[in-house]
């Protein structure tokens, strides 16, 4: 009996020792995946196109129904202001109208100016929609799952716009789908234009509902109320895509609201620009670039 | 005789997948556009929750390698450029260690010390990710939204651990020999 005894007690030591070691080797295990994951990073990022790919069909499968109800909601919320939506909708038209007349009278004026100083315009720009499948939204980042992919011509570097104006840019880009990091997400820097003073600036994101801007020239220059739009500069967006107004001037600190609503995104439009410059990706647009951006 | 047998197989095979999937669909939620104010934002936590839970009741049926995969999906699913991919993974063995390794505490308490054991390894998760994702980053991250994130969770315990709770056997002793805790009922301390 002792000696059975002791076989007990030697297997149960055997055996915590192996579950002690089994924890070593999964906190080890992850230790790997970390620092592999910071040493190559294109492992990481193929693997993070394949998570992408094989989840996008489940994420669209959710995203539907949750969509619909999103719509539901937000239906019956308007369908209470019915009447001063109408009557402000009506004032809103009768002012587009008129900025309709002015923007007819400037593109003739401006095709003429055109053609006499023998401007050459840049690539022309299409458009891929894509439905947002899902959110990559926690405390460190600010971005969305599309349900387009490489098949439908989308590439990484491409601007991500709404109807109000710039969302973010294509991070990442599997078969069947991409990852669209938004303005607000930490990683994000635009070479950006203020609209008013044509000064230009960087727009970076902190992770909060507002955009910093920052390496401005001055900040005296800037005005609450201005408008923020893409500059153009590295080529790989459209110039003139508006981003935000400038809601706060403070000491060396300007702090932008982006246009688009990011907490009711279902659609987004991915522009296909022609060029993608720095961020890499081969150029499969016309032949000229616009002055002054010259690829690789 | 034969149906018998199949029921019971799947059953039996049910069982012992449950709480995978559970955790998978609870991993893939994390991405869904719920759009919810606050609740969206503690969605990525989630998972954090269904791994204490289940290392409550079925430590066994949520084997270690198992979270591996997991956490490690759950940070290429949720992770933008530069974020360490596997700590979660990481997170997830250690919650599940530290509950094994307290169930004494944790099995067959009232669901108070629960709840505080919960709050108390939720906060180390969400230190440990915020931590690495700095390191990782080499950015000071502000802290604040990771700390909204883990008072959503934390709130949401006492809602969804319930929930979660029936997926084990009915008592919480009837389990098998390996995973079962030194607790007797009533019994709190050692």
């Amino acid at each position: 009996m002792a000696i059975r005894d002791d076989f007990e007690v030697v297997a149960s030591q055997v055996r915590t020792v192996v579950q002690r070691f089994a924890l070593g080797l999964l906190v080890i295990a992850s230790f790997g995946a970390m620092l592999v994951g910071k040493a190559d990073t294109v492992l990481v990022e193929h693997a993070r196109v394949l998570a992408l790919d094989l989840a996008s069909p489940v994420l669209e499968a959710i995203a539907r129904p949750v969509a619909a109800a999103n719509r539901t909601i937000a239906d019956l919320k308007e369908f209470a202001s019915l009447r001063e939506e109408n009557a402000r909708l009506r004032e809103e038209n009768a002012r587009l109208l008129a900025w309709q007349t002015a923007a007819r009278r400037l593109e003739n004026e401006n095709e003429r100016m055109r053609g006499l100083a023998n401007f050459r315009e840049g690539p022309e720009a299409s458009f891929i929609t894509a439905r947002i499948v899902g959110d990559s939204v926690s405390a460190y980042v600010r971005g969305a799952l599309l349900n387009v992919g490489r098949k439908a011509g989308v590439a990484s570097g491409q601007a991500v716009v709404t109807g109000e104006g710039l969302a973010g840019r294509i991070a990442e880009v599997g078969e069947h789908s991409a990852r669209v990091l938004f303005v607000t997400d930490v990683n994000s820097r635009l070479p950006v234009l203020i609209e008013r003073t044509r000064e230009r600036a960087i727009l970076a994101g902190d992770n909060s509902p507002q955009l910093r801007l920052t390496l401005l020239q001055s900040v005296a220059g800037v005005q609450r109320g201005d408008r923020i739009v893409t500059s153009g500069h590295g080529g790989s967006f459209p110039v003139g895509i508006p981003i935000g107004e400038v809601v706060e001037t403070g000491e060396g600190s300007v702090r932008v609201r982006p246009f688009a609503d990011f907490s009711r995104l279902e659609f987004v439009r991915v522009v296909d620009y022609g060029v993608t410059g720095l961020v890499g990706g081969t150029p499969a647009g016309p032949a000229a670039p616009p002055a002054g951006i010259r690829i690789r | 005789m034969r149906a018998d047998g199949l029921l019971a197989m799947l059953d039996r095979w049910g069982r012992w997948a449950l709480p995978g999937a559970v955790l998978l669909f609870f991993v893939l939620l994390t991405l869904a556009p719920l759009r919810a104010p606050y609740l969206s934002g503690a969605l990525p936590l989630l998972p954090a929750l269904v791994v204490f839970q289940f290392s409550l009741a079925t430590p066994e049926r949520l084997p270690g390698p198992l979270l591996l995969t997991m956490g490690i999906l759950l940070d290429l699913l949720l992770g933008g450029p530069g974020a360490p991919v596997g700590v979660s993974a990481l997170g997830f063995v250690l919650i599940r260690a530290a509950v094994v390794n307290n169930r004494r505490y944790l099995v067959g308490v009232p669901f108070l010390f629960q709840w505080f054991g919960f709050c108390l390894l939720a906060l180390g998760f969400v230190i440990l990710v915020w931590f690495f994702t700095a390191l990782w980053t080499w950015t000071a991250i502000d802290p604040v939204p990771a700390l909204m994130q883990y008072a959503v969770v934390i709130s949401i315990y006492p809602l969804l651990a319930p929930l979660l709770a029936r997926v084990r056997a009915r008592d919480p002793l009837n389990v098998p020999d390996e995973s079962r805790g030194t607790a007797r009922p009533g019994e709190t301390t050692s």
